[in-house]
C-alpha cells in the first residue's frame, strides 16, 4: 500500500512539474540512444569482429585485443604522455579559470568585464583546425610572429610545434587559451550564488580584496572545484584527440602520441575496431574506478562529494 | 496503473524507433519495377566544389536510360578521413554499393569478405574495358587470384618536377645546380645572400612539407629528389638484383647526412616540418624558397599560378634536371601507375546490382556519358573547338563554364570517365595569359617537361606491404629525430636504432616486401 502511495506521489510530481520532465527527457533519450545503447556493442572488445558475422556472430578471443594494447611497442609512453596532457591541463586550465572567474565576478567595469568575456568566450567556438593556423602564424619558426621577436631581440628561433621540449607547453597552453573563458563560466555561476552579505561584512571588518577572494570567494564555490575536478577525473585518459591530432607531427611523436592518437592510427586506420573499443573499454574502467576512488576520499575527508 | 504502463511503452517505442537506424544493415531491396538504387561514394574532381545539384540533369538522364536512380556521396579530400569513413561503414557492414577505395583500404576489407570480385565485369563493359583498363590495372587490385576492384587511370605519371626561382639565379649570378654539391652551394645563397633583394633575411634554399605515403616513406615526396642523388629515392629499391626497403642501404646513411646538413644550416624553409599542403603552397607564392618539387597543375593551372604572378611579376620558376649526387645518380623520385579504385561491396552484389553497375560504368565510357560527367552539357557548360575540344569559351553563361566555380560541380564525377587521354589534357590545362606579367602559361607543357626528366620506375611499389602503425612511427618518428637533432646522426647511432627498427618487424616488413614483388614480377632488370 505504502509502495503504491510512493508510485502515485511520483506520478502527482512528474504530473506537477511536467515541463521539467519534459525537458529532462532529452538529454535521457540521448543518453540511453548514444551511450547506453552501444555498451552493448563494447562486447567487440572480447572478439575478432568481423563485420559480415556482427557483433553477436564474431568470434570470442577473450582479452586478446588488451594484451595487445598493453604489449604494444609505445604502451608505457602513451600512458605517459596521456597521463601528463591530462594532469597538465587539469593543473593549468582549472586554476585560470578560476582565477579569471574571480577576476571578471570582481570587476566592477561592466563594460570591461564584458569585453574580457567575450573576448576569452571566443576561442571555445574555434575549431582545432582553425586553431592550429593561428598557432602556426603565432610560433612557425620561420616567420610566426613570436620567433620574429626573438630574433628581433637577438635570440635564437624556436621550433615550439616540433621541438621535444616546447611542444608540451605548447599543447597545453594553448588549452588553457582555448578553453579558460569556457571553463570559468560554471565558476562564475558559483560566485553569483554567494551571499553578497558575507562580502558586505567583510567590508566593514576592513578586509582587503584579496582578503575576501580568499576567506569568502574561495572557500564558497569549493564545493563547485571539487565537483569539476571529479568529473575530469574520470575522463583522465582522455588527453585531447583533436588537439594533439592537429598539432602532432614526426619529431614530436615521443611527446606527443596518445592513447587516442594510437587507436586512430592502430584501431581506425588498420580497421581494428576490437582494438579500438578494448582500449575505449581500457580508459572507461579506468575512469570509473578514479571517479569513485576520489569520491570515496572527498567523501572522508568532510568534501562536497559527487554521490 | 494502465495510464502508467501505456507511458512505459510508449516510451520503449519512441526509444526503439529513435535506436532503429543504429541496428539497421543500411540493406535496401531495389524495387522490382522502378528503378534501382545504386549508392555511389566518389572522390570529388574539385574538392572546393561542391557536389553535383539536385537538379543535375545527368541524374535524369541515368534513371531514363538505365533505370538506375544515382545516390552520390562526395568523399572527403584527406585520405586518412576517406579511409576511416570506408572503414565505419564497413564495420557496419553497410558499404555503398559502388565507392571509391585506396588499396590498403581494399586490402583489409577483402579478407573481411565485404567486397565482391569484378573479375566479370570487363567483358560487360567492352567500351570502359578498352580505354580504362590494361594488365597492370587489373593485377593492381588483385588479392588471391581475383579483382576485388576497378583499377581506374589515376593522376598522370610522372606529373611533377624541381622548380627552381631562375630570377633568384639571375640575380645572385648563379647557373642551375647539376650536383649535391652545386645544390648546397645554391640553396646557401638562395638562404644568406637576399635573392630577392629586398634586404630583409626571410627567404630559404627548398621548401617542402611532409607527404609520406605507401612508397614514399618519411620524408616523403617534397624530399624525393634529395634521396634520388644518393640512389635511395622511394620506400622500396624495385630493381630485381638489390630489391628492398632502401632504408637498409648504406647509401641512405649518406641522403640522411645531407638532410640534415640542409636543417643544421637553415637552409631549407625551417617550416616544413609544421606544413601542412596548403601552407606549402601558400609559402612559394610568397615567395619564401627557391627550390621545391611541385605538381605540374598545383604550379602552373590558371588559379594556383595567378598569386605568384601578382606577388612577384618578374618571378620565374624553371624545371630542372634531378642533380647528381656522390655515385652519379639522379631521380625526380619513385613512379608508380597512378590508380583509382572503385569496388563494389558484397552487399551490392547479393541485392543484385552487379550488372546494373556494370550498365552504369559501361554508360559513363560511352560518349555521351563521357562528356556529360567530363565536361557538363554542350550549349550550356562548355563549346567545342575546331579540333573538338571541350573549351569554355562562347557560352551563354560564361559563370556556367566548366571551369568556373558553378560548372565545376557538374564535373564532379570526371575521374570515373577520365582516362588522360589528350582530350582531357587539352581541355584540363589550357594555355593562358597571366594576368599580371602576362607571361604565356600552359601546364600541360610543365607537365611535358617534367616527364622528360630522370625518374625511378616503381611500378607496383605501391602494392607491397605495409608496416603496423608502431613500426610506421619508429621509423617516421627515427628519422626525423636524426634530421632535428634529437637524435645524433652517427653511423653507430644510424647502425643501432636499424637493428632495432628490424627487430621491431622492419626485417619481416622488407622480407615479406620482396617476396611479393618477386611473386607478383614486380621487380625491374
Amino acid at each position: 500500500m505504502a509502495e503504491r502511495t510512493a508510485k502515485q506521489q511520483l506520478l502527482r510530481d512528474i504530473k506537477r512539474h511536467k515541463s521539467v520532465y519534459a525537458l529532462l527527457a532529452i538529454p535521457l533519450i540521448y543518453y540511453i540512444i548514444f551511450k547506453y545503447v552501444p555498451i552493448f556493442n563494447g562486447q567487440i572488445a572480447f572478439k575478432k569482429y568481423m563485420a559480415l558475422d556482427g557483433v553477436l556472430g564474431s568470434q570470442w578471443i577473450g582479452f586478446e585485443h588488451f594484451k595487445t594494447f598493453i604489449n604494444s611497442y609505445y604502451f608505457v609512453e602513451l600512458l605517459r604522455n596521456t597521463l601528463m596532457y591530462s594532469f597538465g591541463k587539469l593543473v593549468f586550465s582549472l586554476p585560470l579559470a578560476i582565477i579569471l572567474a574571480i577576476a571578471i565576478y570582481e570587476s566592477n567595469r561592466p563594460i570591461l568585464r564584458k569585453t574580457v568575456q567575450t573576448l576569452a568566450y571566443l576561442p571555445h567556438f574555434l575549431s582545432w583546425v582553425i586553431m592550429y593556423g593561428i598557432l602556426l602564424a603565432l610560433l612557425a619558426p620561420g616567420d610566426g610572429i613570436v620567433n620574429d621577436t626573438i630574433k628581433l631581440l637577438g635570440g635564437k628561433p624556436i621550433d615550439f610545434l616540433t621541438n621535444t621540449d616546447a611542444f608540451p607547453w605548447i599543447v597545453i597552453l594553448s588549452d588553457a587559451w582555448k578553453e579558460m573563458g569556457w571553463s570559468a563560466i560554471i565558476f562564475i555561476a558559483a560566485l553569483m550564488g554567494i551571499d553578497p552579505s558575507l562580502f558586505e561584512a567583510a567590508l566593514v571588518e576592513g578586509a582587503n580584496s584579496w582578503q575576501r577572494v580568499r576567506y569568502i570567494t574561495l572557500p564558497s564555490i569549493r564545493p563547485v572545484i571539487v565537483i569539476v575536478v571529479l568529473l575530469r577525473l574520470g575522463t583522465i585518459l582522455d588527453a585531447g584527440f583533436n588537439q594533439i591530432f592537429m598539432l602532432y607531427s614526426t619529431p614530436v611523436y615521443s611527446v606527443a602520441d596518445i592513447i587516442d592518437t594510437w587507436v586512430y592510427r592502430q584501431g581506425l586506420l588498420e580497421f581494428q575496431f576490437g582494438l579500438a573499443t578494448a582500449v575505449g573499454l581500457f580508459k572507461g574502467v579506468i575512469g570509473m574506478f578514479l571517479i569513485l576512488g576520489s569520491n570515496r576520499l572527498v567523501k572522508r575527508f568532510g568534501g562536497n562529494s559527487l554521490f | 496503473m494502465k495510464k502508467q504502463y501505456f507511458v512505459c511503452i510508449a516510451l520503449i517505442a519512441l526509444l526503439s524507433f529513435g535506436s532503429l537506424p543504429l541496428f539497421s544493415q543500411g540493406t535496401k531491396d531495389a524495387a522490382v519495377d522502378g528503378p534501382m538504387t545504386i549508392d555511389l561514394w566518389y572522390g570529388a574532381a574539385v574538392t572546393e566544389a561542391g557536389p553535383p545539384p539536385a537538379d543535375w540533369v545527368g541524374f535524369d538522364i541515368i534513371k531514363e536510360k538505365l533505370n538506375i536512380d544515382l545516390k552520390l556521396t562526395t568523399l572527403p579530400s584527406n585520405e586518412s578521413d576517406q579511409d576511416v569513413k570506408i572503414q565505419a561503414a564497413a564495420a557496419a557492414n553497410n558499404l555503398p554499393d559502388l565507392f571509391m577505395v585506396r588499396r590498403d583500404v581494399l586490402t583489409r576489407l577483402v579478407p573481411q569478405g565485404l567486397v565482391a570480385p569484378v573479375d566479370d565485369l570487363y567483358e560487360k563493359m567492352p567500351t570502359r574495358t578498352a580505354t580504362h583498363y590494361n594488365e597492370v590495372s587489373r593485377n593492381h587490385a588483385k588479392f588471391g587470384g581475383k579483382s576485388y576492384g576497378l583499377a581506374d587511370p589515376g593522376s598522370i605519371v610522372k606529373n611533377e618536377g624541381l622548380l627552381i626561382r631562375k630570377d633568384w639565379l639571375d640575380n645572385l649570378g648563379l647557373s642551375v645546380p647539376t650536383t649535391t654539391d652545386e645544390l648546397l652551394a645554391v640553396m646557401r645563397a638562395f638562404t644568406f645572400d637576399d635573392p630577392d633583394g629586398n634586404g630583409k633575411h626571410d627567404t630559404y634554399g627548398y621548401g617542402a612539407f611532409q607527404e609520406v605515403n605507401n612508397y614514399e616513406a618519411w620524408p616523403g615526396r617534397r624530399l624525393q629528389p634529395i634521396l634520388g642523388a644518393f640512389g635511395v629515392e622511394g620506400t622500396w629499391d624495385m630493381t630485381s638484383d638489390s630489391a628492398g626497403l632502401n632504408i637498409l642501404k648504406p647509401e641512405f646513411y649518406d641522403a640522411m647526412a645531407y638532410l640534415k646538413k640542409m636543417a643544421d644550416e637553415g637552409i631549407i624553409d625551417p617550416n616544413w616540418l609544421a606544413y601542412k599542403k596548403d601552407d606549402f603552397r601558400a609559402a612559394w607564392k610568397q615567395g619564401r624558397f627557391g627550390i621545391m618539387r611541385e605538381q605540374n597543375a598545383a604550379f602552373a593551372a590558371q588559379s594556383n599560378y595567378a598569386p605568384f604572378d601578382k606577388n612577384f611579376p618578374d618571378g620565374e620558376w624553371v624545371i630542372m634536371d634531378p642533380v647528381e649526387g656522390p655515385k652519379g645518380h639522379a631521380s625526380i623520385g619513385p613512379y608508380t601507375a597512378g590508380f583509382r579504385i572503385y569496388a563494389i561491396s558484397a552487399k551490392a552484389v547479393e541485392e543484385g546490382k552487379k550488372d546494373k553497375i556494370a550498365e552504369l560504368l559501361e554508360w559513363m565510357a560511352s560518349d555521351e556519358g563521357y562528356f556529360l560527367l567530363g565536361w557538363g552539357v554542350e550549349g550550356v557548360n562548355y563549346t567545342k573547338d575546331a579540333n573538338g575540344v571541350p573549351v569554355a569559351n562562347g557560352l551563354p553563361n560564361p559563370d556556367l563554364a566548366f571551369s568556373g566555380p558553378v560548372g565545376q560541380t557538374v564535373t564532379q564525377l570526371r575521374n570515373m570517365v577520365f582516362y588522360n587521354g589528350d582530350i582531357e589534357l587539352y581541355a584540363r590545362y589550357p594555355k593562358y595569359t597571366t594576368a599580371t606579367s602576362k607571361k604565356e602559361m600552359s601546364a600541360l607543357e610543365v607537365l611535358r617537361k617534367m616527364q622528360t626528366k630522370e625518374w625511378t620506375p616503381a611500378v607496383g611499389s605501391d602494392m607491397l606491404p605495409i608496416p603496423n602503425a608502431d613500426l610506421k612511427r619508429f621509423y617516421e618518428q627515427g628519422l626525423s629525430e636524426f634530421i632535428t637533432g634529437k637524435r645524433t646522426l652517427t653511423r653507430t647511432n644510424w647502425n643501432t636504432w636499424l637493428a632495432e627498427f628490424k627487430k621491431l618487424g622492419g626485417q619481416d616488413w622488407n622480407d615479406k616486401g620482396v617476396a611479393f614483388a618477386k611473386e607478383n614480377n614486380l621487380l625491374n632488370e
